[in-house]
């Protein structure tokens, strides 16, 4: 994997600099975010953005960074605290054929504007025929101790209103081609970018300014003959890193990141599960009525005659996202859960 | 304000007073699905302010709203279609009654029951016309009770920031459903509140729709000149329930009589327009009839379009699907066949 670690710590939000891709083209999951941005607004007048702080200071996560400066105040627009607003100026914009780009300071803020995303954002088009072409961007996720009100995985919610596509990357290409093909999709995307990728992961990405990754595609991570783990978002290196340990002890973990929730790619799911006949669906959003459950649901319903064991889940428990370190730990699947999920499922 | 332009206006307002009527009657027979959300006595306020958009312009309106909608170019047998739910309908079906737009015909936002949703939504087109430089203008419309939710303050707020072209405007109809003005807000009027934002606020007479209509051009064209937003409350009462359900036995006892009696804006409008010897009784009959007769069409165009497909449950959803850029499909039947 051309993936590595770099430096460790918290979400980053702050005064550090966004950073520059290395010489040798590798680029953090941030860097990704801010290039697919960049090269979307310089190919299309239409794209703009908004969001809170986005503008001067560049974004509470240094995404924007350098942005106003280039494309004026018109294109880089910082808002009010009004996120209801926020998302209703996105909306009537691209009524009249803007492509907006809204950011939210941190998922966890989409709450306050979740009815004109539900309600409005989402029904528009089945209603009224009205292309609205609004990508929703926000930092999700947990474990860099950030505790309740900053750590939310909100793409269940979404996930869960028909009419939304719901995008989840993982590694900076992902990122970046996700991003660049949500920017360019007719239809509204939200775009779940996950606060402990943003500095710690980096590989080398694609400086082609048409390199695209389709909305509704999974893809195999790593591949492997025993067992399948199917992820996304941080939890994909969770996984991949629980693998590694699991290839030493002779068990062969296959991992399946599906970079979107809506559209679910389920074929790639079930071409995994023909090949190991076990699965493990792992996430950070809550285990209860969650991501897994529809995941499980369509392997038992389509694969069952492959299955060697029952299909397992790991996720969080319906509690609040604590802050204390001990709680966030045990609170968030571990490598040390994951290898003892698998080792339960490859031995069954 | 030249005479065809009165009478034109005068025509839209009988059509609105007596599609209410009738809608309700049919509804009170059982011969009208879903839900109906009179506008009666409030038509001054509607076609007053929509009175005052150019044909680019966009409105967001609520619910109540249709006469609005009307006035702004909503076809009478596709709004009748739609309450039927019928493919002919604006949204194929996919809604009811008055939850109703015609975005690429007429720029009207297609109504949404969460109310004042469309203000903020209204601020975006309102920014795209800024930057466009186009000189269009966006109005919304919301009644009373969406002045105590706080996307009516960011909405206006926001316009306000950014000197946006729009036009917000309140429909003071003194209820919020059941709840009265003094249980939504403690302040005088609701037109004061505009100062809180730096724009214009007025109140004028929704009984009176040329008071209502000077006041609107004048908001739109300062809108247009890059004048920044403004801020328009309406006063008349909604003379029926919230809904066809609604009876409306909260209303003090008097107030409904008082307001029909001296407060009717298509009664007032006519009265005018004789003494100002712009019709004669025989023209307010004429109009009278073709309102009846372009309703009668409007039904009868309603009863034979069809159903949608119950296949295509699931079209339409995601852009590329392409259902709503090629013909529905006019094989679900009428009911009565």
């Amino acid at each position: 994997m051309a993936t590595q670690q770099v430096e460790a710590g918290a979400a980053g939000h702050g005064a550090e600099p966004r950073g520059k891709r290395s010489d040798d083209g590798q680029a953090t999951y941030l860097i990704a975010i801010a290039e697919a941005l960049w090269e979307e607004m310089e190919r299309d007048d239409r794209v703009y953005l908004l969001g809170e702080d986005i503008g001067a200071y560049g974004g509470a996560f240094k995404v924007t960074e350098g942005f106003i400066e280039h494309f004026g105040a018109d294109r880089v627009m910082d808002t009010p605290i009004a996120e209801e607003t926020i998302v209703g100026a996105a909306i009537g914009s691209a009524m009249e054929g803007l492509r907006p780009v809204a950011e939210f300071q941190y998922a966890d803020f989409m709450t306050s504007g979740f009815d004109e995303i539900t309600t409005t954002l989402a029904r528009y088009h089945y209603r009224s025929g009205v292309p609205l072409p609004v990508v929703l961007r926000a930092p999700s996720g947990g474990g860099v101790r950030a505790s309740n009100f900053h750590s939310t995985n909100p793409e269940p919610w979404f996930a869960h209103q028909p009419g939304l596509k719901v995008v989840c990357p993982a590694f900076p290409s992902d990122a970046k081609g996700l991003l660049k093909s949500a920017i360019r999709d007719d239809n509204p995307v939200v775009y779940l970018e996950h606060k402990w990728i943003y500095r710690r992961i980096k590989e080398k990405v694609p400086e082609d300014p048409d390199f695209l990754v389709p909305l509704g595609s999974a893809e195999v991570k790593r591949q492997g003959s025993d067992v399948t783990i199917v992820s996304y978002g941080a939890m994909v290196h969770r996984a991949l890193e629980a693998a590694e340990d699991l290839a030493g002890r002779g068990v062969d973990v296959e991992v399946v990141d599906l970079r979107s929730i809506v559209p679910l790619d389920e074929e790639t799911v079930l071409r995994s599960i023909e090949k190991t006949s076990r699965a493990l669906v792992l996430h950070e959003s809550y285990r209860f009525l969650g991501i897994g459950a529809e995941v499980a649901a369509v392997i038992a319903e389509r694969a069952f005659e492959h299955l060697d064991a029952p299909v397992m889940r790991l996720a969080p428990p319906s509690v609040p996202v604590p802050f204390s370190p001990p709680l966030e730990d045990a609170f968030l699947p571990q490598v040390a859960d994951i290898e003892a999920a698998v080792d339960r499922l490859s031995t069954w | 304000m030249p005479d065809d332009r009165l009478k034109e206006m005068l025509h839209t307002l009988k059509l609105c007073r007596y599609f209410d009527e009738r809608m309700e009657a049919l509804y009170r027979q059982g011969r009208l699905p879903g839900a109906i959300y009179s506008g009666r006595g409030q038509e001054g306020t509607h076609v007053g302010v929509a009175s005052a958009l150019r044909d680019d312009d966009s409105l967001f309106p609520t619910h109540r709203d249709l006469s609005a909608q009307f006035t702004k170019g909503l076809d009478l047998k596709r709004v009748m279609a739609q309450y039927w739910g019928r493919i002919d309908g604006y949204t194929r079906g996919r809604d009811g009654n008055s939850h109703i737009g015609d975005w690429a015909g007429n720029r009207t936002f297609t109504v949404i029951s969460h109310l004042p949703i469309a203000y903020p939504v209204a601020c975006g087109a309102a920014l795209a016309y800024k930057r466009a430089g186009d000189r269009r203008v966006a109005m919304a419309i919301c009644g009373d009770g969406s002045t105590s939710n706080g996307r009516w303050h960011e909405a206006l707020n926001w316009s306000s920031i950014h000197q946006l072209p729009v036009v917000w405007v309140v429909n003071n109809n003194q209820y919020a459903y059941s709840t009265p003005n003094p249980l939504e807000f403690h302040v005088r009027t609701i037109a004061e509140r505009a100062v809180a934002y730096g724009m214009p606020g007025v109140r004028v007479d929704g009984g009176d729709v040329l008071e209502v209509y000077g006041a609107a051009l004048e908001a739109v064209e300062r809108a247009r000149n890059g004048g920044g937003p403004s801020l328009i409350e309406s006063v008349s009462l909604r003379w029926r329930g919230h809904a066809g359900h609604d009876p409306a036995k909260y209303m003090p006892n008097g107030l409904l009589e008082r307001y029909m009696a001296e407060k009717d804006p298509v009664k007032n409008f006519e009265e005018y327009l004789l003494a100002e010897g712009v019709v004669t009784k025989e023209d307010i009959g004429e109009v009278q009839e073709r309102v009846e007769r372009e309703f009668d069409e409007g039904y009868a165009f309603a009863q034979a379009s069809p159903f949608p497909e119950s296949g295509d449950v699931t079209k339409g959803l995601w852009v590329e699907d392409g259902y709503w850029t090629s013909d529905a499909g006019r094989g679900g039947g009428t009911g009565a066949d």
